[in-house]
């Protein structure tokens, strides 16, 4: 049964599903810069990115990262399991400046903090309530 | 920015939602005893379609611009979550959760508007 107060174990679970899913983004750009210059390329659909053995593992950091999402989804909210997901949203632009050299400018420092701020007002109940047991 | 790459950002958003709302619309029927796999099957299907139609145009999408400046679409989800759940599945918002959500959409948009 889903809980709308998360437990510290699904919690962890959504953690390792953003870690997957960051190493998964950064794997799938990593094959899309490899098959950019494909001729397979020009369409709308990124089929030609399968090209690319970095994709591949893509696959797998996000196929690792949906199977901690179904437990979590078992347990808790959609809504509330997705916004601590934006979490990702924190880890790809941080990992892309620090592993793929993209620019990161103060506003997006701002949004990083913001969203930061939001995960803890949601996930700091069951810190708490599991820190008293 | 090309109007065809942001409308394809927006389709592939939506498709990524409905996904989502499906697989947990699935699992939430996982919870009863028995399992009635006739009705999770199909919701499981439709849901893994929607994710894997996210997948391909998110690749076409990832193959035309910066990671950094196209990830923030994806900041467009949580918020048409929160809506798609609680109009398809009924979820109830506390007021932390609603607060929690309102910054993380907050920090999202400034993300994207950099």
């Amino acid at each position: 049964m889903s809980s709308e107060r998360p437990s510290r174990t699904s919690l962890a679970c959504v953690a390792i599903a953003a870690v997957c899913v960051t190493a998964a983004e950064l794997l799938f750009k990593r094959g899309a810069d490899a098959t950019a210059n494909l001729p397979a390329a020009q369409s709308l659909l990124g089929i030609s990115v399968l090209a690319s053995g970095w994709t591949w593992l893509g696959i797998i950091a996000y196929i690792a990262s949906f199977l901690a999402w179904l437990y979590v989804l078992k347990r808790m909210p959609l809504h509330l399991a997705f916004s601590l997901m934006s979490v990702s949203q924190v880890l790809v632009p941080l990992s892309a400046w620090w592993l793929l050299g993209e620019s990161l400018s103060l506003h997006r420092w701002a949004g990083i903090g913001l969203v930061l701020a939001g995960i803890m007002v949601i996930a700091r109940p069951a810190m708490q309530s599991e820190e008293k047991l | 920015m090309n109007a065809t790459i942001l409308v394809t950002a927006v389709v592939s958003q939506l498709c990524l939602v409905s996904g989502q709302l499906f697989i947990k619309h699935a699992m939430n029927a996982t919870n009863e005893t028995p399992v009635p796999w006739k009705r999770v099957a199909p919701r499981f299907a439709l849901g893994i379609g929607s994710l894997s139609a996210w997948f391909f145009l998110w690749g076409g999408l990832l193959q035309r611009a910066e990671l950094s400046w196209l990830f923030p679409f994806e900041g467009l989800s949580p918020v048409l979550i929160v809506l798609g759940a609680a109009v398809f599945l009924k979820e109830k918002l506390t007021l932390r959760s609603g607060i929690g959500i309102a910054l993380i959409s907050a920090g999202v948009a400034l993300v994207s508007a950099s």
